[in-house]
C-alpha cells in the first residue's frame, strides 16, 4: 500500500529536481506523443495481447466469488478496468476505441448503477428494506439464505461493471486530456 | 515451522526499507522504477509468508495475484510515461 505516495513523489522528484534539466532541454516532447499512442514495441503488444484474456478472466473470478473469498465488486472492477488500461496503453487510441470508447464507458457505468439500484429498489418492492435480499425468495423460488447469496452477487456484478466503466473513463480523460481526436476534426463520429 | 516464516518475512521487510531508501533518494527515475517494482515483489512475497502463517494460502494467493498483476501494469504505465516525456 506504499507503492502510490512513492509514485507520486518520484515522478514529483523527476519533474521538479534539476539533476536532468539539460537533458531535458535537448529533446523536448513533442506535442502529438501522448500516453495512448501505439506502441512500437512488439514484445511489449505480443505479452499484453496474451495476457489480456487471463486478466480478465481472473477478473471475473474475483467478481464471482466475492462472498466468500477476498475480492468483490470493486476488486474486480479494478482488474477488469486495468485490463483495458493495459489494451489502451499497448494497442493505441484508435484501436481501443474500438473495444471500449467514452461513449461505451459511461453506458456501463450508467448500467452498473442500474442493475444495483434495480436490485436495491426490488427489495423495497416486495416489502422489505432496501437491499434486503431475503424477500427476493419469492422471485427467485430459492430459500431466502440462498437468495441472500444470490442477491449480493448480483449486487456485486453491478458493482464490477461500473467500477470497471469508471476507471477506463479516468484514465482515458487523463491521458487524452480530455480532448478526443475526433473533436478537433468536428466531431463526425462517436456521439 | 511457523517461526521459520515469521523470520523470513521481518527479514524481508527489513529489506523493503532498502528498496524504499532507493527509490526515494535514488539518482534518476529508472532507479525509482526499478525499486518500486522490487518493493511489490517482495511485498507479493511477504503476503504468500502470511498466507502459510495463518494456513490460508488458498485466501492470499488471490491477494498477491492481484499485487503481481497491478505491478506489472504499474510498472509498464511508468515506462511508457518515460519513452513520452525523454526526460531520462
Amino acid at each position: 500500500m506504499i507503492r502510490l505516495p512513492v509514485i507520486c513523489y518520484s515522478f514529483l522528484v523527476a519533474r521538479y529536481s534539476n539533476e536532468y534539466q539539460e537533458t531535458s532541454n535537448e529533446q523536448p516532447a513533442t506535442s502529438n506523443e501522448t500516453m495512448t499512442q501505439v506502441t512500437d514495441d512488439i514484445i511489449i503488444r505480443t505479452v499484453a495481447r496474451i495476457l489480456i484474456p487471463f486478466i480478465q478472466l481472473y477478473a471475473l473470478y474475483v467478481i464471482m466469488h466475492g462472498h466468500h473469498s477476498p475480492g468483490g465488486g470493486f476488486q474486480g472492477g479494478v482488474i477488469l478496468g486495468a485490463s483495458f488500461i493495459l489494451y489502451l496503453i499497448t494497442h493505441g487510441l484508435e484501436e481501443a476505441k474500438i473495444r471500449m470508447s467514452e461513449v461505451k464507458a459511461g453506458l456501463f457505468s450508467s448500467f452498473g448503477l442500474l442493475i444495483y439500484s434495480g436490485i436495491g429498489l426490488l427489495c423495497l418492492i416486495l416489502g422489505s428494506n432496501y437491499l434486503d435480499y431475503g424477500k427476493l425468495s419469492a422471485i427467485l423460488r430459492v430459500i431466502p439464505a440462498q437468495a441472500r447469496s444470490l442477491g449480493i452477487l448480483g449486487v456485486e456484478i453491478g458493482v464490477g461493471i461500473a467500477v470497471m466503466a469508471v476507471m477506463f473513463s479516468i484514465f482515458f480523460d487523463i491521458s487524452t486530456g480530455g480532448i478526443l481526436p475526433e473533436d478537433e476534426e468536428g466531431g463526425q463520429e462517436g456521439r | 515451522m511457523s517461526n521459520f516464516f515469521i523470520y523470513l518475512g521481518m527479514g524481508l521487510f527489513s529489506l523493503v526499507f532498502l528498496c524504499l531508501y532507493r527509490g526515494v533518494f535514488g539518482p534518476g527515475v529508472l532507479n525509482r522504477i526499478a525499486a518500486i517494482s522490487a518493493i511489490g515483489t517482495k511485498t507479493l512475497v511477504i503476503l504468500l509468508l502470511m498466507g502459510f502463517i495463518y494456513d490460508r494460502v488458498e485466501m492470499f494467493i488471490d491477494i498477491s495475484m492481484v499485487y503481481a498483476l497491478l505491478n506489472f501494469i504499474g510498472t509498464i504505465t511508468a515506462a511508457k510515461y518515460l519513452e513520452i516525456k525523454r526526460e531520462v
